[in-house]
């Protein structure tokens, strides 16, 4: 399926806004308050989570991989490319099973999304390392990640609450 | 273009349930963690050149294992609770001088053959000591 | 509506942040290498632990490629196959500056040109240990002189025949390194045990010394009997002993510290000699080199220097044959007797 213009300066808009989102969460180190490596906000996720619902799990798979190639350039950290892709795409595989489960809403599928996106760095990480060590992080930072899901689901909610009256959602 | 499902906006009951699997998983991998950090018996641990490649618990005695590296052969002795070069055809014969070992961070070292025997877990080293010097 | 979100979004931050609070102490990462003819085991803490860990690791793979004496492109192996080495790096000058430095305070107890007499013996690597005849050492003696080892700008030259071996300083050397690593890497505490060099940078992590213990010469197969422990912050300590690298033939015992002036392996009544030292520019070394002197140099002439040392202080603990152990004191509140080890044990001033 060939995709609209409008489909086509949506994808753009929304990789930009994800990549702006990576970068401004910088600003706002949560390491610092949680001294342990991987802790973030994941404001990105809110692109991927309203991608997914307004133009498609194909689209949104899209954004994701241009924003995690871009923003390993733009750190010009290419070790960090492994990271961000394996947790991205979890995070967003996730989100795509559950969405479509009726009964969510965004801050189950926002929740399930920022834990698996955590999952997958400790698996970057255990590759990377060459050991198990890393998994000694992941039962906080799940905790986390519902706390962090639960703020990114809020954001998104707040997000489609504001577009409804637009017809951006309706593809 | 096929309308997609507008999201809910309001937490749900079945958003607990995501809430309560993770939970449930983060509180489950802490708990096996801690019980396998407090718990974990004393292992040695066979390292050649820094590379790991074996493993034995010392919980019950492991008999004896055979190790070559570079042109070296070393036995391996496992008792409950300790580990020592029983013999090599290495030409310092200092791994065999070492003796058993027993402790937790206490290691047996053949630099010919580039082997490390080292002890992990155990025993928390309460009136032990970090290092050795000798 | 705005206002409940930014309660909601302080409140969650709050809570994770009491919720998770780790110790920066719990990183920790523990490397084993093995270079300089020894297994080396370093443990660094603090949150870049671990790339701390491998940059002491590079540093040390760096200083053995350079000082390395079966490594035939090294500088010491330069240096040793050619007598001279004109472009000389300023690392290779430093060590050999001290190594001169300390084998004119000990009477040239401590002597990195004694490598023939030592290789003879076969404490080089290589072929296995044997006994020397005495006209061979009476040959190879009179290549042993640490003054004939000349630098001037970059060119090292050495005396015709010599050659030298730093193995009994470089492990020291290597030690003063690490601490500049652990600075550079923020590393809040670390132990690095390099084959009888130990580093224990800072304290422990429950806030107490370092506990090191000095393995008992008397039954060096017992890895639990300790002549004593010493509790060390921010402090070298070094030991040389006879009792681990050793051969026996005809039912006599030979080790691997070899007395210059004789040739043959160390006898001066001390089974073990432990030197330690506050961390300060170049006490790494200091403790590695005296260790080694001192313990060819024997109990009184060892405390003789001590008593008259101008230099970055140090202590001792000395190990004697006759079963007494003796400790200086500077070192004497932070040193715990073992008594199932049935020494005696004196403080001297």
């Amino acid at each position: 399926m060939k995709p609209t213009t409008k489909q086509l300066t949506l994808c753009a808009l929304l990789t930009a806004m994800a990549l702006a989102l990576s970068y401004l969460e910088n600003l706002f180190p949560l390491s610092l308050a949680i001294p342990i490596p991987g802790v973030k906000l994941g404001l990105a996720n809110i692109v991927t989570l309203f991608a997914l619902y307004a133009l498609g799990p194909g689209q949104a798979l899209l954004i994701l991989l241009a924003r995690c190639f871009l923003g390993a350039l733009f750190a010009g950290n290419m070790n960090a490319l492994l990271f961000s892709l394996l947790g991205a795409l979890s995070a967003l595989g996730v989100m795509i099973l559950l969405s479509r489960l009726r009964g969510l809403s965004l801050y189950g599928v926002s929740a399930g999304g920022a834990a698996a996106h955590n999952c997958g760095q400790i698996a970057a990480a255990m590759l990377t390392l060459g050991n198990s060590a890393p998994l000694y992080y992941l039962p906080v930072l799940l905790a986390v990640s519902l706390l962090t899901g639960g703020l990114t689901g809020l954001a998104s909610a707040c997000l489609f609450r504001g577009l409804r009256s637009t017809n951006l959602m309706k593809g | 273009m096929p309308m997609r499902p507008s999201p809910k906006l309001r937490p749900t009951a079945w958003d607990a349930l995501v809430v309560l699997c993770v939970a449930a998983l983060a509180i489950g991998l802490a708990v096996f963690q801690w019980r396998g950090g407090t718990q974990e018996s004393l292992t040695a641990v066979v390292s050649v050149d820094g590379e790991e490649i074996d493993r034995v618990s010392l919980e019950r005695a492991a008999g004896k294992r055979t190790y070559q590296a570079g042109a070296y052969t070393l036995t391996v002795e496992y008792a409950a609770g300790s580990a020592r070069v029983l013999s090599s055809d290495c030409p310092t014969q200092d791994c065999v001088h070492t003796g058993i070992i027993t402790r937790s961070g206490q290691s047996i070292v053949c630099l010919p053959a580039r082997i490390i025997i080292r002890l992990e877990g155990g025993a928390a080293k309460d009136g032990g000591v970090d290092a050795v010097l000798g | 509506m705005k206002r409940l979100t930014a309660y909601g979004f302080l409140m969650l931050l709050l809570l994770s942040g009491c919720g998770a609070q780790l110790s920066p102490d719990e990183a920790q990462e523990s490397i084993q290498v093995i270079a300089m003819d020894t297994a080396m085991l370093i443990t660094t803490y603090g949150e870049r632990s671990p790339a701390a860990a491998y940059a002491c690791e590079d540093t040390i793979r760096d200083l053995e490629k350079k000082l390395s004496r079966t490594d035939p492109d090294s500088e010491v192996s330069r240096l040793n196959n050619a007598g001279t080495l004109e472009d000389s790096e300023s690392e290779l000058r430093s060590i050999l500056i001290q190594a001169g430095q300390y084998c004119q305070k000990t009477g040239g107890a401590f002597d990195i040109t004694v490598a023939p007499v030592v290789a003879a013996w076969g404490f080089a690597g290589g072929d296995g240990y044997r006994v020397p005849s005495q006209k061979e050492l009476d040959r190879l003696l009179e290549l042993v002189d640490g003054f004939a080892v000349k630098g001037n700008g970059q060119t090292l030259s050495l005396g015709p025949g010599q050659s030298i071996d730093l193995g009994a300083i470089a492990k020291g050397y290597a030690a003063d390194k690490l601490v500049g690593v652990f600075q550079e890497y923020e590393v809040p505490r670390g132990l690095a045990q390099l084959g009888g060099n130990v580093l224990a940078y800072g304290d422990r992590p429950d806030g107490t010394p370092w506990r090191v213990g000095i393995q008992d010469p008397a039954k060096p197969d017992d890895q639990n009997a300790f002549a004593g422990v010493l509790e060390l912050t921010d402090a070298f300590a070094v030991t040389s002993g006879g009792y681990q690298r050793y051969f026996e033939e005809n039912g006599k015992r030979y080790h691997h510290i070899i007395d210059p002036a004789t040739g043959y392996p160390a006898d001066s009544g001390l089974t073990s000699v432990t030197v330690a030292a506050g961390i300060s520019d170049g006490s790494g070394a200091m403790c590695d080199a005296l260790s080694t002197a001192l313990f060819i140099m024997g109990e009184e002439k060892a405390l003789d220097l001590w008593r008259h040392w101008d230099g970055t202080p140090f202590e001792l603990v000395l190990v004697t044959e006759d079963g007494r152990v003796v400790v200086t004191e500077g070192l004497a509140d932070r040193f715990t007797p073992d008594e199932s080890g049935g020494y005696a044990y004196e403080t001297v001033s």
